[in-house]
C-alpha cells in the first residue's frame, strides 16, 4: 500500500469546516405539483363502495372490503376500497371514474414506513398525513366523463295531446336511444339488493349495450314473469340508488326493462326461454288471486312442473295492475302479453270465481296439495269524516275498477281527491281525462296530509297530473265535507303540521286556525287500501297467527301455519307489484319444498 | 405564430391546422413530406429545438400518429407536426441526423408501439423492456391485466368482495 493512500482520507478534513454544496434532507419542502397524482384520500362518509374504482383499475390494485362502523345499507354497500400501493401506478383512473366523487389523489408522495405491509390500506380510514391536503389530482371538471351524467330523454305524449284519452303517454326507447342509455351504466350492482326481487340489472343492462336482446330477456325472466308490466309501472327503487345518480342521473333502469320487453314478439317468448314441452311433476298447486304475486307463484311453479289452477274473482287477469292502474300508464295489452304467456305454460284460470263464494278455501285444500294466495288490497278505506255517507263521495278503487271494467261512472264538474299516493294521482288523472270528455275542461283539486315533499306519490306522476291541469294541493287535513241541500258543496281542510309523532305512529298534529276549502261537487277518498281475507275461516283461521296489523304471519317462504297455505302479495308486504313478483316467486320455492318434504 | 404556418402551407401540403394556445399549434403533413418539413422548420423558420417524439395508436383506423414538437426559442412558440402511419409493418424514415437525441425517443417508439426507424443508431436495444417476449405493450391490443394476471403472482391474503353479491348476503 502506497503512504498516498494511507493519507488520502486525512485530506478530506480540510474541508470539514466549508459550506456544504448540497442541499440537507431533500425530500422536505418538496411538495408534489399542483395536480400531482400522489397518495389517494376517500370522503368514506360519500363513498358507496359501488366497486368501480376496483373494476376499473388495471393493476388490480384495489380490493374492496368492509369496514368497521360502515353498515351495508341500501344504495351502500358498506365495503371501501382498500389499495396496494405495491401494483398502483397512480393512473388515477380510479378517481375519474368514482361514482360520487368520494376518491381523489393527494399530491403526497413520499412516506416511510418499514413494513411493506403498511402499503396495503384503506384511505380514509386511516388517517393518514395526507387525509386533509386539497392539493392533488381531482377528476377535471367539466366535460371529463367516462359515462354520460344525463339520461336518453324518453319521449312522451305531450300533455295537449294526452289529456283527453288514455292512450299510453309514454312511447319507449328507440335501439339507439336504448344502447346510449345502458352505455351510461357502470355495472356496479349497487341496485340489485334494494330491488325486493333482485332483478339482473346490471347484467340485462349489458344485454342492451351488446344489442342481444335475447340474452336480456332471458334474464329478465329469471326473477320477474311481468318484464312489460314492470317495465312501465314499477316503482323503481332501483333508480333511487343507482351509483350514477349520485353526480348525475340515475340510469333509467325501468325503461331499459321494457326495451327489452318489448322487443320480443309473443311467438318468440317460449323458444327464447326455453319452456316448450315442461314434464308435469302430478302435483296441482291453487292460485288465489291474479295479480303480480299470484302470477309470479304461476309462473315459477309452472317451470318447476306444477299443474297450477288459477281462481280470479274479475273476468280478466291481473288483479290490481289492470283494476287499479290507469290504462295510460299500463296498455291492457301489454298486461295480456305478460300473463298470456304464463298461461300458455299450462296455466288454467277460472275467471270470475270468488273464494269463499263460489268456492271454499277449504275445498282448494282437499282438491290441491297446496295454495298460495295473493289476493291483494282491493277495499278502499274511508277518512271517515262527516259527510262520507254522501252518495256522490266515492273510493278511488272503485271507480278505478270500473273505469277498466268501460262501466260508466259519475264524472262531476268539481271534483276533490284526497291522498297522496300513485293510487290517489292515478284516480286523479282519470277523473280530469273523463271531465275533460265531458265539460271540455278540468276542475280538479288533489290533496294530501303530507307536504310536497314527503307525497308518496313518484315525482312523476305528481309533475304529469299538474301538466294535466289538476290542482295537487296537500299539506292538508281533511275536516268535513260540506253539504246543503243534500248536494256536496265542497271539502273543509286544516293545515297539516306533522304526520307521525316522535315514535313514528300516525298521529297527524293540525293547526286549526289555518283552514281552506275546496269547492266540490264530488269527493272521492284515497287514503289507501284494506285487505279482504274473509274467505280465510273457520278451523283454517283458528289455525293461524296474525299479527297486530291482521296480517297473517308466514314464513321467509311465505308459508303460513297452516302448512299447506302460502300467502304474499300485498296483503302480506308492499304495497306493490315488484314485491308481489318477489312473493311469489320466493313462495314457489317453499311449495316445492314443502311438496317435496311430503313425498 | 401565423407567419410560421403560412410559410408552411406555402411550401408543404398540410392540414389540420388547430391552434391550441397563441403559442402552440398542430399541423397534419404527409409521411413521406414530414421529414423534410421539419427539416425546413429547423433550418429556415427558428424550430432549431426539438421537444419530443411521441405516438398515438389508432387502432380502428389502422395507423399510428406520431407527433414532433418543434420549439422555436426565439419566437418562443412550439408547433406540433403530426403524421399518420400505417400500423401494419410501420416504419418511419429517422429524424436523428437533425437533432441526435431523437434516436433515444424512436428506440423508445420501436421498443413500446413496435414502430421501426430504420438506421437509427441503437434502434433496436433494449429500452426499459429487457426480455420482452410479447408485443409492444403500449399498442392498444395489448391486454395489460391479461399480462399481468399471467406474469406476476398475487400477494397472498388479499381478499376482495362483490359488491352486489356482498350486499345480498347481508342485506336479505
Amino acid at each position: 500500500m502506497a503512504i498516498r493512500d494511507i493519507l488520502t482520507p486525512f485530506t478530506a478534513w480540510k474541508k470539514v469546516f466549508r459550506e456544504p454544496v448540497t442541499v440537507k434532507d431533500p425530500l422536505n419542502d418538496r411538495p408534489g405539483a399542483e395536480r400531482y397524482r400522489g397518495f389517494h384520500k376517500n370522503d368514506l362518509t360519500a363513498c358507496i363502495g359501488c366497486g368501480s374504482c376496483e373494476a376499473i383499475c388495471e393493476n388490480e390494485a384495489i380490493d374492496l372490503v368492509p369496514v368497521e362502523g360502515i353498515e351495508t345499507k341500501s344504495g351502500d354497500s358498506g365495503l371501501r376500497p382498500l389499495v396496494d400501493y405495491g401494483r398502483c401506478c397512480w393512473c388515477a383512473l380510479c378517481v375519474d371514474v368514482c361514482t360520487t366523487g368520494s376518491l381523489n389523489l393527494t399530491n403526497e408522495y413520499t412516506w416511510v414506513t418499514e413494513d411493506p405491509e403498511d402499503f396495503r390500506f384503506i384511505p380514509g380510514a386511516e388517517n393518514k398525513p395526507w387525509d386533509k391536503l386539497e392539493a392533488g389530482w381531482k377528476k377535471p371538471e367539466p366535460n371529463y366523463e367516462f359515462y354520460s351524467l344525463k339520461r336518453e330523454a324518453m319521449e312522451e305524449l305531450h300533455p295537449g295531446d294526452r289529456d283527453k284519452s288514455f292512450i299510453e303517454i309514454v312511447k319507449g326507447y328507440s335501439k339507439e336511444q336504448a344502447e346510449a342509455e345502458a352505455d351510461r351504466c357502470v355495472e356496479c350492482g349497487i341496485c340489485i339488493a334494494t330491488c325486493p326481487a333482485n332483478m339482473g340489472i346490471p347484467e340485462y343492462i349489458k344485454a342492451v349495450r351488446n344489442d342481444d336482446i335475447e340474452e336480456g330477456f332471458k334474464i329478465l325472466y329469471e326473477t320477474n314473469p311481468l318484464p312489460e308490466i314492470c317495465g312501465r309501472i314499477c316503482t323503481h327503487k332501483c333508480e333511487t340508488v343507482c351509483s350514477v345518480g349520485h353526480r348525475g342521473e340515475p340510469l333509467s333502469i325501468r325503461w331499459l326493462k321494457r326495451y327489452i320487453a318489448d322487443q320480443v314478439e309473443s311467438s318468440e317468448y317460449k323458444r327464447i326461454l326455453g319452456t316448450d314441452g315442461i314434464e308435469n311433476n302430478g302435483k296441482k298447486v291453487a292460485v288465489i288471486g291474479s295479480g303480480p304475486a299470484g302470477l309470479s307463484a304461476a309462473h315459477y311453479l309452472s317451470l318447476m312442473g306444477y299443474k297450477i289452477t288459477i281462481y280470479e274473482q274479475y273476468a280478466h287477469a291481473g288483479g290490481m295492475m289492470r283494476y287499479g292502474i290507469p290504462e295510460y300508464r299500463l296498455p291492457y295489452d301489454q298486461i295480456d302479453k305478460d300473463v298470456n304467456y304464463i298461461l300458455s305454460l299450462g296455466v288454467d284460470i277460472h275467471y270470475n270465481t270468488q273464494i269463499g263464494k263460489d268456492i271454499s278455501l277449504a275445498d282448494l285444500k282437499e282438491k290441491y296439495d297446496a295454495v298460495f294466495a295473493g289476493t291483494g288490497l282491493h277495499l278502499g278505506r274511508s277518512t271517515r269524516i262527516p259527510g262520507t255517507e254522501h252518495e256522490n263521495v266515492y273510493q278511488a278503487i272503485d271507480l278505478l275498477n270500473k273505469i277498466t271494467d268501460g262501466k260508466e261512472i259519475h264524472v262531476a264538474e268539481k271534483i276533490v281527491v284526497i291522498g297522496g299516493g300513485n293510487v290517489a294521482m292515478d284516480i286523479t288523472r282519470s277523473l280530469t281525462r273523463l271531465q275533460n270528455q265531458k265539460y271540455g275542461k278540468v276542475q280538479m283539486i288533489a290533496t294530501a296530509l303530507e307536504s310536497e315533499k314527503s307525497l308518496p306519490a313518484d315525482v312523476e306522476e305528481v309533475v304529469e297530473a299538474r301538466e294535466e291541469m289538476a290542482i295537487v294541493n296537500p299539506g292538508w287535513g281533511p275536516k268535513s265535507i260540506e253539504i246543503k241541500d243534500g248536494k256536496i258543496t265542497g271539502l273543509h281542510v286544516v293545515k297539516c303540521l306533522s304526520i307521525f309523532d316522535e315514535e313514528g305512529r300516525f298521529n297527524p298534529q293540525f293547526d286549526e286556525n289555518n283552514t281552506n276549502f275546496f269547492e266540490a261537487d264530488m269527493i272521492v277518498e284515497s287514503i289507501g287500501q284494506g285487505m279482504d281475507i274473509s274467505y280465510i275461516s273457520g278451523d283454517i283461521k283458528d289455525s293461524l297467527k296474525f299479527d297486530p296489523r291482521g296480517r297473517v304471519t308466514v314464513n321467509e317462504y311465505f308459508q303460513s301455519d297452516a302448512p299447506w297455505l302460502f300467502i304474499g302479495g300485498d296483503i302480506i308486504q308492499g304495497p306493490d307489484v315488484i314485491h308481489g313478483i318477489a312473493n311469489g316467486h320466493k313462495a314457489a320455492y317453499g311449495i316445492d319444498n314443502f311438496l317435496n318434504q311430503n313425498k | 405564430m401565423e407567419n410560421y404556418i403560412e410559410d408552411i402551407k406555402l411550401r408543404f401540403d398540410v392540414k389540420d391546422i388547430v391552434s391550441r394556445r397563441d403559442n402552440l399549434s398542430f399541423i397534419t403533413c404527409e409521411k413521406e413530406k414530414t421529414i423534410a418539413l421539419i427539416t425546413h422548420m429547423k433550418n429556415n423558420l427558428g424550430f432549431t429545438h426539438f421537444v419530443l417524439l411521441t405516438a398515438v395508436d389508432w387502432i380502428e383506423d389502422g395507423l399510428f400518429q406520431l407527433t414532433y414538437i418543434l420549439n422555436n426559442p426565439n419566437a418562443k412558440i412550439d408547433i406540433a407536426v403530426r403524421t399518420m402511419i400505417s400500423r401494419e409493418n410501420s416504419e418511419m424514415e429517422s429524424a436523428h441526423k437533425l437533432w441526435q437525441q431523437v434516436a433515444t425517443y424512436q428506440r423508445e417508439l420501436r421498443e413500446m408501439f413496435g414502430i421501426n426507424f430504420p438506421d437509427s443508431p441503437g434502434v433496436t436495444d433494449n429500452f426499459i423492456l429487457e426480455g420482452w417476449d410479447d408485443i409492444p405493450p403500449y399498442r392498444r391490443d395489448f391486454d395489460t391485466k391479461k399480462y399481468a394476471e399471467e406474469t406476476y403472482f398475487p400477494r397472498p391474503g388479499r381478499e376482495t368482495n362483490d359488491p352486489a353479491e356482498y350486499m345480498k348476503k347481508k342485506l336479505s
